[in-house]
């Protein structure tokens, strides 16, 4: 009994840690859309260039090879019940309903999170934050809104070249593998994109961006105790934003193929 | 320090009617249970430079960031300027904030910026120049601190006290009335200390800025200080003119000033010496030389 008290009492307290965490996270992302009218296109640029631009060799790479996979694993089955063909319709489903905002989101934790949360955190340990608010300049306007814009925008037009590579690293597979007709291939994709999938993970690319950058900028802010606290935020940073990213599609899933949909 | 300088400064105190640049009464602050700073009231006038003195964790670096609006106190009040800094809106606060300057310990330059770009900063986002007054503005602060060659460079390119030297530039950029400098000479060379010690005393004269200073280097702290103030676990256990703080009786001022006894004759305690470090640091004290 004494056990399940303790048990009880500690996931109670983690509850409340965690609450007042998401409260965190809300405020900071209330205060941060107030400051949007004063956008500071310089830096909000830079930042799309960094984690958009920089970001689509690895989004490609990655979302191609997810696409093959896909194609090869789903391939044995397609075989035996004598419908090979449907490889194309199985990938560009997948793709452009989940795997293509779901891996775009799950690199940039790693490739955009960690980058911000790691700058934040030793711009903190430095004192740069301090030496912001001390000249009357919001860290919020200077740091959190460029990189909340910049990651959400870039994360949507990344997940459009995810669901293309994805889409092409299944062609690859059914044409050259599975000895599928290009021609065939191609129309058989086309058919089974449903165009409303498309803005349906767009928007939830730019969800996933405003997660990556809201728990890295979070991290970064509350960072302290020198190198070892902004290990800890970088951690932390891609940790917690893998889990939000996986959970939240889950919910997106529901909304956008089951609510909406019946 | 000048005899025109110390003119200056006693006149302001002397002026009962003028309105203290800083007041802080009863100001109490807690981490985690423990109080760091218990008690404080401070006044500092227009024009003076006030250095607040003590051993490392005593709480001068906690009333600094207080004193900016960084933490808030549990009990008590600051007022700058006039206005209780704990009860002003944001934007208010930011309006105080404007009208002083500070240098941190590390500098806490942009790193992302050049040193150019980081004094630029200030002018650009609180002022209506223009982009030419502006680059001529930055140009002039940072000869006023010797480094016009290091503008544009990056915070990584340059030393410790350089970074320091455009730390102070940065600072001084919209003008303010008052100056906070924490551990402004930490960790630099003499020859560095000297200059920005210089500065220090150059900028209250030339500028007439009030300046509170955060130090535990001595030979720095009377170098610049018209008045200071004694920290001790949290409260000011000694405040004057620096020759009253050379002659204070209170035997922590006495022993932060001279120095302890023990530390001259460097006597590991006997209980301690044979095990953990003070034993390592014996050992390799006598490194080479033969038992006793």
């Amino acid at each position: 009994m004494d056990v399940v008290a303790r048990l009880l009492g500690a996931l109670g307290r983690k509850g409340a840690v965690w609450a007042e965490e998401l409260g965190q996270m809300g405020f900071l992302v209330q205060r941060t859309l107030k400051f949007f009218p004063r956008i500071r296109p310089e830096p909000t640029a830079v930042q799309m260039i960094r984690f958009g631009i920089r970001a689509i060799p690895i989004v490609s790479i990655v979302n191609l090879f997810v696409g093959m996979i896909l194609a090869v694993s789903m391939s044995e089955m397609l075989i035996q019940l004598n419908a090979v063909s449907h490889t194309a319709q199985i990938v560009a489903i997948a793709v452009t309903r989940d795997l293509g905002p779901l891996m775009t989101g799950l690199v940039m934790s790693g490739f955009a999170g960690a980058a911000i949360a790691a700058e934040i955190a030793t711009m903190n340990v430095n004192e740069e934050i301090l030496a912001l608010e001390a000249g009357a300049l919001s860290p919020i306007r200077f740091l959190v809104l460029p990189r909340l814009i910049g990651v959400m925008a870039m994360m949507m037009c990344l997940t459009l070249i995810a669901d293309v590579m994805g889409m092409f690293g299944g062609y690859l597979v059914g044409v050259t593998m599975l000895g599928i007709p290009p021609l065939n291939y191609i129309e058989i994709n086309n058919a089974s994109v449903k165009w409303s999938d498309i803005p349906h993970g767009l928007i939830k690319a730019a969800a996933f961006g405003m997660i990556i950058t809201v728990i890295a900028c979070r991290q970064g802010l509350k960072a302290t105790g020198g190198a070892l606290g902004v290990g800890r935020a970088t951690t932390n940073s891609v940790v917690y934003s893998i889990v939000v990213i996986i959970a939240v599609d889950l919910v997106f899933a529901i909304l956008f193929y089951w609510t909406l949909s019946s | 320090m000048s005899e025109a300088r110390h003119t200056v400064v006693m006149k302001a105190v002397a002026d009962p009617s003028a309105q203290p640049v800083i007041e802080i009464n009863d100001l109490v602050k807690t981490f985690e249970g423990r109080k760091v700073l218990d008690g404080i009231s401070l006044k500092v006038r227009r024009g003076e430079t006030l250095v607040i003195m003590g051993a490392s964790g005593c709480g001068k670096s906690t009333l600094l960031r207080c004193l900016i609006g960084a933490h808030r106190a549990e009990e008590g009040s600051i007022k700058l300027f006039g206005k209780d800094i704990a009860a002003l809106p944001n934007k208010e606060l930011d309006a105080v904030r404007r009208r002083f300057g500070i240098l941190f310990q590390s500098g806490a330059l942009f790193s992302s910026m050049t040193v150019g770009e980081n004094v630029a900063l200030p002018l650009k986002e609180h002022t209506d120049l223009s982009a030419e007054m502006i680059d001529l503005m930055v140009k002039v602060k940072l000869e006023l601190v010797g480094l016009r060659e290091a503008e544009h460079q990056l915070p990584a390119q340059i030393s410790g006290g350089m970074a320091k030297r455009a730390g102070l530039a940065r600072a001084i950029a919209l003008d303010p009335e008052l100056l906070f400098y924490d551990e402004p000479t930490s960790g630099l060379d003499p020859i560095m200390t000297g200059i920005i010690d210089g500065l220090i005393v150059d900028l209250s004269r030339t500028m007439n800025v009030t300046s509170v200073v955060v130090t535990h280097d001595l030979k720095s702290a009377f170098r610049v200080a018209d008045r200071m103030v004694v920290l001790n676990n949290g409260r000011i256990v000694a405040e004057g003119m620096p020759h009253e703080i050379k002659t204070h009786q209170d035997p922590f001022v006495k022993k932060f000033i001279q120095g302890p006894v023990e530390a001259k004759t460097a006597v590991f305690p006997k209980a301690t010496v044979e095990k953990g470090t003070a034993a390592v640091a014996r050992n390799s004290m006598n490194f080479g030389l033969p038992d006793e």
